[in-house]
């Protein structure tokens, strides 16, 4: 249903935006393009770095998604799982890193490495939604809101205290430097190895979600809470079990984001978690496949586009303004197509 | 005989869960950070009355329920026992094994505050102890009639907090000539015991006192004629300006330096308030005005800036505030269709941008990059200001104080008559429900636009009174945390009400000040009091009356009274 408006200063408003957003853009791909400022090859690294960052940003979204898909609430504080993630598995990954044993066994010693990240990170989730989210479930929206904001800085400036505030170096595996040939393409070790793990944990969600009875209950209460809790699904289990799925995905991502930029540091949940969110947006969120899509492209818009767009208007020290990208895509999407890609307008 | 059992096995799971907070203060440094106070000097410090306040805290919350006395007690014992058995335990093993390289703050020194500086398993004993007569204590307290417990809370508070303030009273009290009071008070950075001892007298029975003067003044104020009352209220307001005005002079110049932020912050929160308060639009990005107001004053005023014309602060004032009306406009035309949750990220979307953009090289012709813009001349023009008859010198925080005064005046007065007027009630309708606002008549778009404005322009003078302080505008001070710390304060306090926004800065931003060790640990603490709010309080510490009802009115229909009834259609466009 549309309704009908008069058209007012606010539709004018978006109208310039749009337009100028238009013709910023083909301006600057065309100008950066008939320049030629970098050659194939870059662009292609750009491409592939794009899509490493961005499954990262996937795995992440889809904690969001899973979470809004359940509970109609954003986890403001899912960054920051992702870090107390990513920071707990470094002491692992350091102390089997110095002992050699990642080097020796370096498929075991990652595995490991994941999993101390996916459990404390599933820990956290669990106790984020036992503690601060749980009460609130029949408040009014912004009150969770307020609280995940709150949570988020709880547990940011905890792991600040107890690990301490200096960033920490993730050990390097002898096997990972260098690069793959794939199909006469140079690709960095690193990458493909992140790439390939996130889409392996995706189709593991994906098959979890679609095929197990626990998955079948998270997509009934997504459907209707009550109705699910009437069909006899324990509704708090299972929301439990959505959160500590979301953890365990967004611990996964914290060693791959360690892998890929190689460090770790407190603040480090912020701005992947604004992002991720922005990817669960971009794809539709509560809509897993648009989760993976939506950080996909993410992380590509946020490598390229510094070059691609701004590059070509003439801007200085384009990449400067990588993260400028990332929220403007933030903000054009929740303005012009909240449901996302893949979503439908919601019938209000 | 079961209801006691259960009793039991609820002090044993509260006795572990408080002993993993214990475990939680210790590690994350907050304890050994406050270890250095002396509350009373040889006898407790605040680190080791913050250990101590989680087994108190549920030794009487544990024994608030039951009829017997004997278990409610045994209940607070066990809970204490517990808790201390847990701390005990991690003392012997972080003794044992060496854990630093990952809690970095499990250091020898702290090791030696946990055990009393003895030998660990003396210590860990004497931990288990203490722990255990504090949970008892916290159930006597339970146990007690609340006349007994009242005065000996107040008592103790009394003492903590005239033990906090020791680095600025004892200066003072040199100043005003009472250095026998201040010697008197504090011995080593602490209270003695004597002193302690009168302190705590003081408050207990101010306590008790308090309630009754109160009750008897207000009767009498009740039972007076109209043209006396009129005359009470005059005179107490009176006072209250001139108090106001004497504070700086009263506090001295590090005190004035903080009142200055408490200030800033309270002028941010009262026109965040507007947005978040009275229409209900959750504004994470409200530093982007902020940074807009530093930024805009820097450019007009500051003769070395790109623009350089260097108009003075209250030429430039208007043109700041109206480029930072437009500015809300702009950001909030494209996202007031949003939902509430949306809105809340589209707008630290917009807040980071900002950041950005000031921050970058792209725009560092105008702006500076990271370098800011530097020369922007103090408020008046001039460093120092003196006052004819009563021979003050303004300088520095003394001087921005008296304008930053006037400016919370004035949003705090435009504020009030914005609530009870028809806009303030559009926005009541509109914040509870925005369907039904929108059907009852209220242009729902230019409600929410004004607030916006209104808000940003607040905020914009904030963040002109605060370029003119720091003489200089820099773009790292314009991050997220800035929006986060002026919503805490408003959600301490409470959302719409404006003593609430006074207290919320007070606490939140005075307190840190004042307490350096604090410092490290604010964003935590405001953190927690974000979650802690909401699920205990939500309505804040000093709540607006009608938010109050919102979050509380499961119990009953409330009725329309004044605020829903005067709802009438407000004009199209």
């Amino acid at each position: 249903m549309r309704r009908i408006r008069r058209v007012s200063l606010v539709d004018i408003i978006l109208l310039a935006i749009r337009v100028v957003v238009a013709i910023g853009v083909v301006i600057g791909t065309y100008a950066t393009l008939s320049a030629g400022k970098l050659t194939w090859e870059q662009w292609r690294d750009l491409l592939i770095f794009g899509v490493a960052q961005g499954s990262v940003y996937a795995l992440i979204a889809l904690g969001y998604t899973l979470v809004y898909g359940v509970l109609l609430m954003i986890n403001f504080a899912h960054g920051d799982v992702f870090m107390f993630g990513g920071m707990t598995a470094f002491f692992v990954a350091d102390a089997l890193g110095s002992s050699g044993f990642l080097d020796a066994n370096p498929i075991v010693g990652m595995a490991i490495v994941l999993v101390v990240a996916m459990v404390s990170s599933a820990a956290v989730a669990i106790l984020l939604e036992r503690i601060a989210y749980r009460p609130l479930r029949r408040a009014p929206r912004l009150v969770p809101l307020i609280t995940a904001i709150g949570a988020s800085l709880f547990i940011s400036n905890s792991v600040r205290g107890l690990y301490g505030e200096q960033v920490k170096a993730y050990p390097q595996l002898k096997i990972l430097v260098g690069k793959f040939e794939i199909f006469g393409v140079g690709i960095l070790k690193t990458h493909v190895v992140v790439i390939v793990s996130a889409l392996v944990i995706m189709a593991a969600l994906y098959w979890f979600v679609e095929k197990t009875r626990t998955g079948r209950a998270m997509r009934a209460i997504s459907e209707d809470k009550d109705t699910a809790a009437l069909m006899g699904i324990n509704v708090d289990r299972t929301i439990s079990i959505t959160f500590a799925v979301g953890g365990m995905l967004a611990g996964a991502a914290g060693v791959l984001y360690a892998i890929v930029f190689n460090q770790v540091h407190w603040f480090m949940g912020f701005l992947p978690g604004i992002k991720a969110f922005t990817a669960a947006v971009l794809g539709g969120i509560g809509n897993i496949i648009g989760a993976m899509l939506g950080g996909l492209t993410l992380g590509v818009l946020e490598s390229i586009g510094p070059n691609l767009l701004l590059s070509g208007l003439g801007v200085p020290s384009p990449n400067q303004l990588r993260d400028v990208v990332a929220f403007s895509v933030l903000v054009l999407v929740l303005i012009f197509r909240p449901y996302g890609i893949l979503g439908r307008p919601e019938n209000r | 005989m079961r209801g006691s059992a259960s009793q039991l096995r609820r002090a044993i799971s509260l006795g572990l869960i408080t002993g993993a907070v214990m475990l939680y203060l210790v590690a994350v440094g907050i304890v050994l950070a406050f270890s250095a106070r002396n509350t009373i000097t040889g006898v407790v410090t605040l680190g080791r009355l913050m250990l101590a306040a989680p087994p108190l805290a549920a030794g009487y919350v544990v024994a608030r329920r039951g009829t017997d006395l004997a278990p409610r007690l045994v209940a607070g014992l066990l809970l204490g026992a517990v808790s201390g058995v847990i701390v005990a335990a991690a003392l012997l093993f972080a003794s044992a094994v060496d854990i630093r390289h990952i809690l970095v703050r499990i250091s020898p020194p702290l090791l030696a505050f946990l055990a009393f500086d003895q030998d660990a398993s003396i210590g860990a004993l004497l931990n288990l102890a203490l722990a255990a007569a504090l949970g008892l204590i916290g159930a006597v307290a339970a146990v007690v009639p609340s006349r007994v417990r009242r005065p000996a809370i107040t008592g103790v508070i009394g003492v903590v907090v005239i033990s906090m303030l020791e680095p600025f009273l004892r200066p003072r009290l040199t100043d005003f000539k009472l250095e026998g009071v201040s010697r008197f008070l504090f011995t080593h950075k602490g209270l003695s015991i004597a002193s302690a001892i009168v302190v705590f007298a003081i408050f207990a029975v101010g306590s008790i006192a308090w309630p009754r003067v109160r009750a008897r003044y207000r009767a009498r104020v009740a039972a007076a004629d109209p043209g006396t009352q009129a005359t009470i209220r005059g005179v107490t307001l009176l006072l209250l300006i001139v108090f106001l005005l004497a504070l700086p002079q009263i506090a001295g110049s590090f005190l004035s330096q903080v009142l200055v932020f408490v200030g800033l912050y309270t002028l941010l929160a009262l026109g965040l308030n507007i947005v978040v308060g009275y229409a209900g639009l959750l504004d994470l990005g409200y530093v982007a005005f902020y940074a807009v107001g530093s930024y805009l004053t820097a450019l007009l005023t500051s003769p070395i800036s790109s623009l350089g014309v260097g108009l003075p602060f209250w030429v430039a004032l208007p043109i700041v505030i109206l480029g930072a009306a437009v500015t809300g406009l702009f950001i909030g035309a494209p996202v007031l269709r949003l939902r509430g949750d949306y809105l809340a990220i589209v707008t630290l979307g917009f807040g980071e941008i900002a950041r950005l953009l000031f921050l970058s090289d792209a725009l560092k012709p105008w702006f500076g990059g990271t370098q800011g813009i530097l020369g922007v001349p103090p408020l008046f023009g001039v460093a120092k200001v003196s006052v004819p008859i009563l021979g003050w010198q303004l300088t520095g925080p003394t001087l921005t104080y008296y304008p930053l005064l006037f400016f919370c005046v004035i949003a705090a007065i435009v504020a009030t008559r914005l609530k009870y007027s028809r806009i303030g009630r559009a926005w009541n309708a509109m914040r509870e429900d925005e369907d039904v606002a929108q059907a009852t008549g209220v242009n729902v778009t230019n409600y929410k636009l004004l607030a916006f404005a209104l808000g940003a322009s607040v905020g914009c003078l904030g963040g002109a009174v605060f370029a003119t302080h720091l003489a200089s505008v820099f773009p790292g001070t314009f991050n997220i945390l800035v929006s986060i710390t002026v919503l805490s304060i408003i959600i301490l306090g409470g959302m719409g009400s404006i003593p609430g926004v006074v207290v919320g800065a007070l606490a939140l931003i005075g307190l840190p000040e004042l307490l350096r060790e604090f410092a490290e640990f604010k964003l935590l603490v405001y953190g927690g009091v974000l979650v802690l709010m909401m699920l205990l309080r939500p309505e804040g510490l000093l709540p607006d009356r009608v938010r109050q009802q919102e979050l509380h009115e499961a119990d009953e229909e409330e009725e329309p009274g004044a605020d829903g009834g005067a709802l009438t259609p407000a004009e199209q466009g």
